[in-house]
Formats: structure tokens, C-alpha cells, sequence
């Protein structure tokens, strides 16, 4: 007799992730109506009012589009490091290190023409990420040191950094007494593009698409997938893992220091402990999502600018914003739970020959950041 | 520096060591068992806001505490659910737990936030003991969650190491395959771990909101439950190592906020003239730096970690 039998599959696919992440934003939505409920809110009501804030006319489109602008940076800085199975749990930190270069490098030439200045702040901020990823990378490349603690511990290093900027060597002597930094030049502020978009969120668009094609289409692409996949393959091909993982991660910090200095021109006006605003660790969640590829952070980035412009909108209806956490939260479980629901398949086999037959299964994912410290 | 000063910083030191080693200790189960759980800060989080608000309620630490634990095993539970029981990847489940808890955290707690319990947790002066000069105080002079935490520390150790449960749950972190042989459910092994090692963090969570900085505030946790995570690495996954790197990071936090306050001079600069922002980040860089050291003690041999960490297990189909 012949039975049915569910199989799975390793890897998830590109469609059934992008079912996975339709699933897990009904899940999300669901549990937010039920916290809502239970908390004397009208679930409608508030729904209604995120979405159109979110999403109704010019205006509300261009909140979303400012607000996924540094959320596709860091979840590309995400996604970078982890094409080769690496963790940058601290692009939240890096983004801070690439604000406080920048802001360091425009307090020094504020008489520079804005483009020049803007181009100069840009450089600095990618190389702000980038210091502050140089200490874990080489700790990971030399040491295999767990990257994912040491990028984490450095977000708080960052951030405190930024408060004793604040209270003292870089507090502005206009503010009255407040602990605060002065508001970049003005010439340093991004060109606007429509509403509050800026030029930014270009800036975003061509750096997914360029890491698009490196990943995908090029030989460093390759051997980088590669490394992350099969670590010893790649050895026996002749690529040296350090230098990946080097490369890898030094790249994912750059990316989330320039996001630091794009927020900085673009939307923040001032360096403040408060502007990486969380960005950097939805980041994580965002190139999980997009199971690491460029292409998929920037759909799920837009749909998480709309959720988070959508739980700032709806605390004037007395409805608190960690309202939108939970969603991302969630949507990461929800996709979670579908993707590996929606991998089996059913598999017909029969009694005597049991394994015979089978298609090949795809070889599991040795992940090279697992074997930490 | 004055010796009641001296005294006081051990005092916090002991405290702040119970709480990243009750959390640790939980991490370590799990970790032990193969699961690795990123979502430490989250289920502390719960474990802070779900204890205090018990605490509210009830009036009573004790209730709070269980409580905290048992909101601590079910966010685990999830955990458990997602990357033991459907195999997803661990890394990311634990990340949405810690993203997730702490959002939620928020959420409940958000009409409690200033307020304070009537009773909270008191130190127990053991009779006799307490009255030793500095040692009394110390270290017998304590909440009873300090003794609870070297008695769960004990009982940890006892279990992993002397009992068949413990070898057990060490045999599915070495090799899933090899313990479902031997005829255990790996799943029950591993979820179970998990769920303990949540029930710890939850417990820890509400030892900093019941005793230690008592109230609920969001980002409370601050980064305690990622020291946690990193001191599993730092005691090499047993639970005696663990306690005394547990100290040595309850030191470093009881130290920060003091030396402000010390005299002293290091290095030429005077400690209380630098900026409590920029002493902030001392047990940060100590974390990088001492696994930094244990790497490059491990770098020619093979690492302490459970050869099945961070794996997930599935029964082939028949």
C-alpha cells in the first residue's frame, strides 16, 4: 500500500516565504485585535486610522516611504552579513556611529557647499559603522568570536556615547541649558522629494539594487553565498574565510553608519540619542523576513514604515505605540511558524521500499556563526 | 572612600551578580540541551512587568516572583514551539522574542509605569550570621532570592551532572540523533529545557522589579539579559564557572553607578570628574573583551559549547 507521508523541505522558497509573510501579518493583526479589544479600544477604529495614515494620499505615503528609507538600510546591513550566515544584531549601534561621524565631520566643515558636505557626512557615516564593526569583525574572522553578542553589546557603548556628547563636549551653547547637540547645518539637509520623502530613500533603492546584483550575479556574490553555506567547500575553492567574514561584516556596518548619516541629513536634523529610534533592530527583523535577499527588504521595509507610521498615528486615539512593536514582533513569528507549515509537502511512499526514490534532499545549512566563541 | 561605601558596593555586587546569574543559569539549561534562546531580555522584560504587576495586585513578592516565572516558561514556550518543535532558526525566533517581549512588555505595563508595591521583597538577616562585620552584611544579610538563586545554582549543577535526567538533556545538546536512539524524546528534552530556562529569566526579571529598582519602566531590563547570554559562553556552559563569572560582571554593574562618587585616580584622570554616560558602557566592553579572552584561550582547541547547539532536530520520516 502506498501512504502519504509529509516531507520537508530544508530551504524555504522566495513564493512560500512570501505567503509565509502575508500569513504572519494576518496573524499580527489578529493578536493586535485581540490586545485591543481586551483593552477597551475599537480594533476597526484603530485600524482604519493606521491605514490611512499610512497609506491615503501623498502625504501619508510619504511618512511610510521616509520611515522604510532607514529601515531598508539597516535590513540590508542585516542582510549582508547574513547572505554568509553571519548575525549583525547591532546595526542599531553602527547607525549611531555613522550619526555621530557625520555629525563630527559637518561640525568641522559647516562652510562646505551642501552637496560636498552632504557627500563628506555620507562617507563619514559609512565609516562610523564600519570602526565600530572593525572590533567584532576581527574578534569573529580571527577569534570566531559569536558576533551576534559582540555587535549587540557595542549598540549601548554607542548610544551612551551619543548622551555624554550630549551633556557635554558637543552640547550646543544656544540651547538654553538643554543637553543638547546643534542641528546640522542647513545646507546639509537632504533634497526633498515629495511630502517628507527625501532623497534618501534613492539613496536606499540603488544600494538594494546594487547589492542585488553583487550578491546575485557576481563571483564575490557567489563565493559569499557560498562561505555561508558550505564553509568548506569554499576553503577547498580557494576563498578565504576571514577575509569574507571580514568583508561581510565591515559592509554590513558600513551600510548601517551611512543609514546613520542619511537619517542625520535627511529626517533628524540633530544628532540625539533617540535617532536610531530602533531602526537598526527592526532591521533584523525586516532581513529575516526577506530571508536576507535585497529584493524582499525592500517589500517588507515599505510594509514596516507603514506599520510603524501606523502606530505613531493612532496614539492620538489614546492607543499606545508599542502597539506596532508587537505587530513586527509578530509578523516575524507569524512568518516563522507559516514558512515551516507551508514546507511540507506530501510525499507518496511505498511499503517495501521505503527511502528508495526519493528526490535528493537539499543538504542542510551548516551555519559558520553558530560555532561561537 | 568610606568602608560603609566599600561595604555597599559588595552588598549590589551580590545582588546585581543574583540577577545575570539567575538568568544565566536558565540560558545555560537550554543551551546545555542544544537550544540556543536570543530572547533572554524579552522573557526578562515579561518577567519584570508580569511580576510587578502581580506584586501590585497581591501585595505578595512571593506570588509575583512565580508568577513572573510562570509568564517567563510560557514566552519560552514559545520559543520552544517555534525552534524546537517546528525547527525553525533559533536565531531569529529568539530575536522576534526579545523584539517582541520587550514590545509587549511595553504594552502591559504601560498604565503602571511610577507606580510602586506595597510590600516588596526584604532582606533576610540570617540570626547570628548577619551580625559578622562585612561578611554578615554581605552576604547573610540578603533577600531571599540571593539564597534561592546559589540553592536553584546547586540544583542546576546536581541535576545536569549526577542525575539521569541531566545526562539526558547533556546527550540531546551533544547529538540529537544519539539521545533519540537511546529512546528519550529529544522534543521533550529540549522544550522542557527551554521552558525551565524561561521560568528562569522571567524569575530574574522580577527580582530587578521587586527588589532591585523597584517599579516597571520600558527598557528596564537594559541590556542584563544579553550580559546573560554572553556569561553562559564566559563559564564555558557549567554552572560553577558561570557563578563566579556572574560576580565578577555583578561587580562591574554595582561598580558604574558608584564611581561617580569614588575619590580615586586612574591613570591620571580623576573617576568621579568622568561622565556617568561614558562609565555607562563599562559592562559592555567588559562582555566584548572577556569573550574576546576566552576565545583566544579556546583558539587551538576545540570550543566548550554543546556540539548540537544552535541545530535543529527532526526525526527522519519512516
Amino acid at each position: 500500500m502506498i501512504r502519504p507521508v509529509l516531507a520537508r523541505r530544508e530551504r524555504v522558497l522566495p513564493a512560500v516565504q512570501a505567503f509565509a509573510f502575508l500569513v504572519g501579518i494576518v496573524a499580527a493583526l489578529a493578536l493586535g485585535l485581540i490586545l485591543l479589544w481586551t483593552s477597551g479600544h475599537n480594533p476597526a477604529e484603530v485600524y482604519e486610522r493606521m491605514f490611512d495614515s499610512a497609506f491615503m494620499g501623498t502625504d501619508s505615503l510619504s511618512r511610510t516611504l521616509e520611515r522604510a528609507t532607514p529601515l531598508a538600510l539597516t535590513g540590508l546591513s542585516v542582510a549582508v552579513a547574513g547572505s554568509m550566515g553571519l548575525w549583525n544584531i547591532g546595526a542599531e549601534g553602527q547607525m549611531m556611529a555613522g550619526a555621530i561621524v557625520a555629525t563630527g565631520v559637518a561640525m568641522m566643515a559647516d562652510g562646505l557647499s551642501g552637496p560636498l558636505l552632504i557627500a563628506l557626512m555620507i562617507v563619514a557615516g559609512i565609516a562610523g559603522g564600519m570602526v565600530l564593526m572593525l572590533g567584532p569583525a576581527l574578534a569573529r574572522s580571527h577569534l570566531r568570536v559569536s558576533e551576534i553578542i559582540t555587535t549587540l553589546m557595542l549598540v549601548y557603548v554607542a548610544i551612551r556615547v551619543v548622551e555624554w556628547l550630549e551633556t557635554g563636549p558637543w552640547k550646543d551653547p544656544d540651547s538654553f541649558g538643554f543637553a543638547v547637540i546643534e542641528p546640522v547645518p542647513e545646507q546639509a539637509a537632504l533634497p526633498g522629494l515629495f511630502g517628507r520623502a527625501n532623497i534618501g530613500m534613492l539613496i536606499a533603492l540603488g544600494l538594494l539594487i546594487v547589492f542585488w546584483l553583487a550578491v546575485s550575479r557576481t563571483a564575490w556574490g557567489y563565493e559569499l553565498r557560498l562561505a555561508g553555506s558550505s564553509p568548506d567547500t569554499a576553503r577547498y575553492a580557494g576563498v578565504s574565510l576571514r577575509r569574507k567574514i571580514l568583508t561581510a561584516l565591515l559592509l554590513s556596518g558600513g551600510i548601517a553608519g551611512l543609514a546613520g548619516a542619511v537619517q542625520l541629513t535627511g529626517s533628524a536634523a540633530r544628532l540625539d540619542s533617540g535617532l536610531s529610534n530602533g531602526y537598526g533592530f527592526a532591521g533584523i527583523i525586516v532581513a529575516a523576513l526577506a530571508l536576507m535577499r535585497p529584493s524582499g527588504v525592500a517589500v517588507v521595509a515599505f510594509v514596516f514604515g507603514a506599520v510603524q507610521v501606523g502606530g505613531q498615528s493612532i496614539q492620538t486615539l489614546g492607543v499606545s505605540s508599542a502597539i506596532s512593536d508587537i505587530l513586527q514582533g509578530m509578523i516575524l513569528f507569524g512568518a516563522l511558524v507559516a514558512a515551516v507549515l507551508f514546507n511540507y509537502r506530501i510525499r507518496w511512499i511505498g511499503p517495501a521500499v521505503e527511502s528508495s526514490g526519493d528526490e535528493p534532499e537539499e543538504p542542510e545549512e551548516p551555519e559558520p556563526a553558530e560555532d561561537a566563541a | 572612600m568610606s568602608e560603609a561605601a566599600l561595604i555597599g558596593l559588595f552588598v549590589a555586587t551580590v545582588q546585581f551578580g543574583t540577577l545575570v546569574f539567575l538568568a544565566a543559569l536558565g540560558e545555560l539549561i537550554a543551551e546545555r540541551a542544544g537550544v540556543l534562546n536570543l530572547g533572554v531580555e524579552g522573557m526578562m522584560a515579561m518577567g519584570a512587568v508580569s511580576g510587578f504587576m502581580v506584586g501590585l495586585e497581591t501585595g505578595s513578592p512571593w506570588a509575583a516572583f512565580f508568577a513572573a516565572a510562570a509568564v517567563g516558561a510560557l514566552v519560552g514556550g514559545l520559543h520552544a514551539l517555534v525552534s524546537v518543535v517546528l525547527g525553525a532558526d533559533q536565531v531569529v525566533s529568539g530575536l522576534a522574542l526579545t523584539i517582541g517581549g520587550l514590545g509587549l512588555a511595553a504594552y502591559v505595563g504601560r498604565n503602571v509605569v511610577g507606580e510602586r508595591p506595597e510590600t516588596l521583597f526584604t532582606d533576610l538577616g540570617i540570626a547570628g550570621l548577619a551580625d559578622i562585620p562585612w561578611i554578615g552584611e554581605i552576604f547573610f544579610d540578603q533577600p531571599p532570592v540571593v539564597y534561592l538563586t546559589v540553592l536553584l545554582g546547586l540544583a542546576v549543577w546536581f541535576v545536569l551532572a549526577r542525575t539521569r535526567l541531566g545526562l539526558a538533556v547533556r546527550a540531546a545538546g551533544e547529538s540529537a540523533p544519539t539521545t533519540d536512539t537511546a529512546g528519550h524524546s529529544v522534543m521533550a528534552l529540549r522544550s522542557g529545557a527551554v521552558m525551565v530556562g524561561g521560568a528562569f529569566a522571567g524569575a530574574a526579571g522580577s527580582f530587578l522589579s521587586l527588589y532591585m529598582a523597584p517599579g516597571w519602566v520600558e527598557g528596564m531590563v537594559a541590556g542584563r539579559g544579553w550580559i546573560a547570554v554572553a556569561l553562559v559562553i564566559f563559564g564555558a556552559w557549567r554552572p560553577g564557572r558561570l557563578a563566579l563569572g556572574a560576580l565578577l560582571f555583578g561587580f562591574t554593574l554595582a561598580l558604574q553607578p558608584r564611581l561617580q562618587s569614588f575619590d580615586i585616580e586612574l591613570l591620571g584622570v580623576e573617576v568621579n570628574r568622568i561622565s556617568p554616560a561614558l562609565l555607562g558602557i563599562l559592562p559592555f566592553v567588559l562582555t566584548v573583551a572577556v569573550l574576546v579572552i576566552i576565545s583566544w584561550r579556546y583558539r587551538h582547541r576545540p570550543s566548550p559549547a554543546p556540539a548540537a547547539l544552535g541545530l535543529p532536530y527532526r526525526r527522519e520520516e519512516r
